[in-house]
Parts: structure tokens; sequence; C-alpha cells
């Protein structure tokens, strides 16, 4: 989720990232563009250690329990970063954009509760035809998300 | 809130993006609060009016013209 807002948010506020990556002074869009790619490198990270963890008992060691606890291990710690540095990106950007991160992030938690609860009963009951799963809640909040950010940005274009 | 933003940046020919990196924010930033879209935290208020050499309230007022120097009057 993550990963992708930050290139939303790099595609329709910062322009071109080479560009960016060219600004010599250490200005506003400088920092922002360095925050934004180290965001970008630790979601990358958080996702390959997650697809490690995901697929590796299965596909790598043959499910050796010191070798997935050490996946998860790994996909926490890298998890921490990403936090760590999404916390960093959003005190680096200006009040505009953190309250257009703000808005996003109070809809997206809203649309996860309001969604998530019936989602699930729907699924104890037999309703819909499949189990519910945590990345449907986790694909739902993604998209939430960036078409908040989308949003947010088009209305103070 | 209104503001004379846009008129103060236009006399002196700078455009949205010199103005957003001598306020240290975005040109979207700028672009909304000349717009009206966005009223500006007191820190950025007070960054623009060091800027032009003005008090806030000769940029910023409030909507139907009073200013804080007004009111007291």
């Amino acid at each position: 989720m993550l990963f992708l807002s930050t290139l939303l948010y790099i595609k329709t506020t910062n322009g071109d990232i080479m560009n960016q990556l060219r600004a010599a002074e250490n200005g506003y869009q400088s920092r922002i563009c360095t925050s934004s790619i180290r965001l970008l490198c630790w979601s990358g990270a958080w996702l390959a250690a997650t697809a490690l963890m995901r697929f590796g008992p299965k596909f790598l060691w043959n499910q050796a329990s010191i070798l997935t606890l050490l996946a998860v291990g790994l996909d926490v710690a890298v998890g921490v970063g990403m936090i760590l540095a999404n916390k960093k990106y959003v005190m680096e950007l200006d009040e505009l954009q953190q309250k257009v991160y703000l808005n996003a992030l109070g809809i997206t938690v809203g649309v996860a509760v309001i969604a998530g609860v019936p989602f699930s009963v729907m699924g104890l009951y037999h309703v819909i035809p499949f189990h519910p799963e945590i990345w449907h809640l986790l694909l739902l909040m993604g998209l939430t998300f960036m078409f908040s950010i989308a949003y947010g940005n088009w209305r103070y274009r | 809130m209104k503001n004379r933003l846009k008129v103060l940046r236009a006399e002196r020919n700078w455009t949205q993006a010199e103005l957003a990196e001598a306020l240290d924010v975005s040109r979207q930033t700028i672009n909304a609060i000349e717009t009206g879209k966005f009223d500006p935290s007191l820190p950025l208020a007070f960054r623009a009016a060091r800027l032009f050499g003005l008090r806030i309230e000769e940029i910023f007022h409030d909507e139907d013209g009073r200013t804080p120097a007004t009111e007291i009057k």
C-alpha cells in the first residue's frame, strides 16, 4: 500500500523523479524526493520480506520452523523500518500535503472498518462463496488510500 | 480567509515555484493558498510576511475584509 501510494505521490506531485534527483539544493522538493525514495526502498524491502515469509516455507526451506521464525523476524524488523521511514516521510511533507495524507488515512481507516466487519460476517455465515482473507482487506485499504491521495491532490491542484 | 499572495508575487515577478522554494513548501501549496482553497498555518503566514517585508494582516485578511488591526480600532 505504501509502495503504491509513494509511487502515486511522486507521479502526481513531484513530477519526473529523475529531475528531482538532479535537484542540487536542499530545498523542499529535494528533501521530499529523498524521503520518497527512502520510503520506496523500505516498502520494496518489506514486500520482499513478506513474500519470503509467505512463500519461503513452502518453496525454499520445506517448512523448517527455525527458518520460518527467522523470516517472520526479518519481516517484522523490516516492517518497523518501513513504519519509521513513513513517519519521517510524513513529517517532511508540507502542511497541505500532510492534510491530504491525513484525510486519506482517515478515509482508509473508515472504509476498512465499515467494509471489513460486514465482509467477515458474510464469510462467517457463508453469504459469499469464498473465505474472507486479510489480503482482501489490505487490497481494499491500499486502493482506498491511493484514490484518496489522488483525490486530495486533484482537489488542491 | 483571503490573501494578497498572488498580487505580491506578481509585483515581484516571481513564479509559484520560486515562491514555494522561498517558503520551503510545494508549488501546490502556494497555488492552493492563492486560490483560497487552503489556509496556511501561522508559522507559514509569518514566513510569508517576513519574505515580503509586510505584516501578516497586510497579506491575509478575513473573508469580510476585516483584519485584526481594524477590529482593534
